[in-house]
């Protein structure tokens, strides 16, 4: 019963294609440890230079918005330096010859119509567009180094080889579920 | 000055800052955990040494494989240092070395190097990695 219920899970993953899947709570370190078995991976898949490194940078900033934006974490004192940790799920399979990955976590209600006028915005560029954008944004954000939702995005849709997904769900009065897919 | 050598990790560049000689390098990926506490220091000895007015010369090479949007602030402000210097008179030359087969990164450069108005910029293929 155990093993197949667990087997079950797995196989459910993988009829999606879905080689790494990670939900629960996200710290850098589990970043770190991810990032390197998805690395070697890719390594033995043979994918292009080019490829490893997109997906590899999709996968980064897709990990560090959880971390940095989902509105589930565990609560910090404040004083200390503690690491944030919070709750999001990231996939990472194959779709059709690419790689895809997905990302999900709770937003927000509140900032569900400035997410999805942002992400509007994104999906429809080009890629001079995206360019653009980028350095508009690195631009703007100079005098701080360090967290930013906005970059990151755009990062993911320059790295993706087709238009970013998105979509939000209402969870309750206060929160909705954001998720994004980004196929390399 | 003290010359600046850190080797690489897996998330952050190798860093060799030779200010005796005005040879400067970020050599890897860089993703770090937290942007502000690995490039801070960097731009504090940076911004000191450039105020230095008997430095008349600076060579900045990024060789980087790898960097995610929150270093791109970081290297931007790196790269403002540099220009403001070429601006009051020095010399500077910035080389940005890529992947050959990640184009991502060569356009990265390009961006980057549309930026400064004062310093020379190169972009360069990395050959035999």
């Amino acid at each position: 019963m155990l093993a197949s219920e667990v087997y079950e899970l797995r196989a459910n993953l993988r009829r999606q294609g879905v080689v790494f899947a990670y939900s629960g709570y996200v710290t850098e370190g589990i970043l770190s440890g991810v990032g390197d078995a998805l690395k070697q991976k890719l390594v033995s898949e043979d994918a292009d230079t080019k490829t490893l490194r997109s997906v590899f940078a999709v996968f980064v900033e897709q990990m560090q918005n959880i971390i940095r934006y989902s509105v589930e974490r565990l609560p910090t004192d404040g004083e200390t330096e503690v690491l944030d940790i919070s709750y999001g799920i990231v996939t990472i399979g194959n779709e059709a010859g690419g790689y895809v990955v997905h990302a999900g976590n709770l937003i927000l209600l509140s900032d569900v119509d400035n997410m999805r006028r942002r992400l509007s915005e994104l999906r429809a560029m080009n890629r001079e567009e995206l360019r653009a954008a980028y350095k508009d944004q690195l631009r703007s954000e100079t005098d701080a180094v360090g967290n930013s939702a906005g970059i990151g995005l755009i990062e993911i849709a320059r790295r993706a080889s087709k238009p970013i997904e998105f979509d939000f769900m209402r969870i309750d009065d206060q929160h909705a579920f954001f998720a994004l897919k980004a196929t390399v | 000055m003290q010359n600046i050598d850190i080797p690489a990790t897996n998330r952050t560049p190798a860093v060799a800052f030779d200010f005796d000689v005005g040879h400067l390098k970020l050599i890897g990926e860089s993703y770090p955990e937290d942007v502000t506490t690995f490039y801070n220091p960097l731009f504090d000895a940076l911004k000191s040494w450039l105020s230095d007015g008997s430095i008349s010369k600076c060579r900045f090479e990024f060789e980087l494989i790898y960097f995610n949007s929150s270093s791109a602030k970081a290297i931007m402000m790196i790269m403002e240092l540099l220009d403001s210097a070429a601006e009051a008179g020095k010399s500077v030359d910035v080389f940005w070395f890529h992947d050959p087969e990640d184009e991502t990164m060569e356009e990265l450069g390009e961006e980057f190097g549309e930026d400064l108005k004062h310093a020379k910029f190169t972009l360069e293929k990395l050959l035999d990695r």
